[in-house]
């Protein structure tokens, strides 16, 4: 068998540079849509097999994260089909461990639950825009509503979002009392 | 843009670079202190958002489609193989057809393989070669006028084939007696080979009438026909050289399979 660099084309150069650039923020993007690091795994392999086979169509190298969010979410749909299940039917994030983060990252941590425990319709968008670089139009069109919609639902998510943080700082401060 | 819709648009899109939102920030102290207490909220939350990633993940997604790669390359060869083994089997196929087709026999060899049965000829009547005028005669008389006759002609008789006329003749070949049979003014549409009875048959188009071959092994039915389309041609001068070339012993002694193929008659 020969090695993969002995006969590595051009395609498979784009592949790669398209791998490697961006199946960080496609795995993180996975994780936040299903909560599961096995699952988001598997959805990002998935993602990029069907990246491949498709690499022929990807005209702008400007849209390829678009291009590969949007190809993650319809592997996501289609995984959700399949198993019968609802996006809502996430209850536990699989949340990295607390105590393997630095101290200082103690408020990260706090985030990342209330993150989890937001509503997937405003957790998805600031997923989106803050971890893609999305504006609101480019969200708008992602998620197929409208730039309103996802302007109120981003508003909405981060006062949800200080509303938790500032629970969670008084149910700090009553505990140390 | 005000100050109500700049805290609007920070709190959707803090990172916001519309022009109006920008200008606004440079204008107003108090939404740009706003700003910088949004942007340090954006870190952490970008900071949450950002959870560890497994080691090796772009390594193991190349690795996967590597494999996938190879695996669809592979399956497109055993495709390949595939398509050759269906036209092999679809030549196959064809053979056998073909080799059906062959051992159909036409209703015109069917008559004469019926007179054969009840016109048997026996070893001792095809044992020596008769003269070639005999052969001639024969023909003649069924109105078929041979440039030549070929050589090895052991007996021949005037014969019916059903409603037709024809004339029974005697080859002792190599392989065995062959029974010939040319049935006049029949031709049949053309060559065909068959099988009736362990018995290898051949009808075939010569001049205006049909020759009819019919022996245990058909190995020396491509010289006899050769040699009796030679004998019709008319004109025909280098008819004998040609049936030389073809005939293989004929003065051979005949085979005892002549006694078997044909039992005397009763």
């Amino acid at each position: 068998m020969k090695p993969v660099s002995a006969s590595m084309s051009s395609r498979q150069h784009q592949f790669e540079a398209l791998v490697r650039g961006h199946s960080t923020d496609l795995y993180r993007y996975a994780y936040w849509l299903c909560g599961q690091d096995a699952l988001a795994k598997d959805l990002v392999q998935d993602t990029f097999l069907r990246a491949w086979r498709a690499l022929d169509k990807l005209r702008e190298v400007g849209a390829v994260k678009a291009w590969l969010i949007t190809i993650l979410r319809r592997e996501h749909a289609r995984l959700f089909e399949r198993k019968a299940m609802s996006s809502d039917d996430i209850d536990d994030f699989d949340l990295p461990d607390p105590q393997a983060t630095p101290e200082r990252r103690t408020e990260e941590s706090v985030l990342r639950q209330a993150i989890a425990n937001l509503d997937p319709k405003y957790r998805e968008p600031l997923v989106l825009q803050v971890l893609g670089g999305f504006t609101c139009a480019e969200i708008a069109e992602q998620l197929g509503l409208g730039e309103a919609a996802v302007m109120t639902q981003l508003f909405r998510a981060r006062q949800k979002l200080k509303g938790q943080l500032g629970s969670e700082s008084q149910n700090a401060e009553v505990s140390e009392l | 843009m005000n100050c109500l819709e700049f805290r609007r648009r920070l709190g959707s899109e803090p990172a916001s670079t519309l022009a109006a939102f920008v200008a606004h920030r440079e204008e107003c102290a108090r939404c740009a202190s706003a700003q910088i207490a949004a942007d340090e909220f954006e870190k952490c939350i970008r900071g949450s958002l950002s959870i560890p990633v497994p080691a090796n993940l772009a390594d193991r997604i190349i690795l996967a489609q590597t494999t996938e790669f190879r695996q669809q390359r592979r399956n497109s060869k055993r495709g390949m193989g595939a398509i050759v083994v269906a036209v092999a089997a679809s030549i196959l196929i064809a053979v056998v057809a073909l080799s059906n087709r062959q051992t159909e026999m036409p209703a015109l060899a069917g008559m004469v393989v019926e007179h054969l049965q009840k016109h048997v000829v026996s070893a001792t009547d095809a044992r020596n070669p008769i003269p070639k005028q005999d052969v001639m005669a024969a023909f003649a008389d069924r109105g078929v006028r041979l440039n030549s006759v070929p050589d090895g002609v052991n007996y021949v008789h005037e014969c019916p084939a059903g409603p037709y006329k024809s004339v029974h003749m005697v080859m002792p070949e190599r392989g065995g007696p062959v029974n010939v049979v040319y049935v006049v003014d029949k031709p049949s549409q053309r060559s065909i080979d068959f099988s009736h009875d362990g018995m290898r048959g051949r009808e075939v188009p010569i001049g205006k009438g049909s020759l009819v071959m019919l022996a245990s092994s058909d190995g020396d039915f491509d010289a006899i026909e050769h040699s009796w389309k030679q004998a019709m041609v008319q004109g025909s001068t280098s008819y004998l050289e040609n049936a030389r070339a073809y005939r293989v012993g004929v003065d051979h002694a005949l085979s005892p399979l002549v006694r078997n193929t044909f039992p005397a008659a009763p």
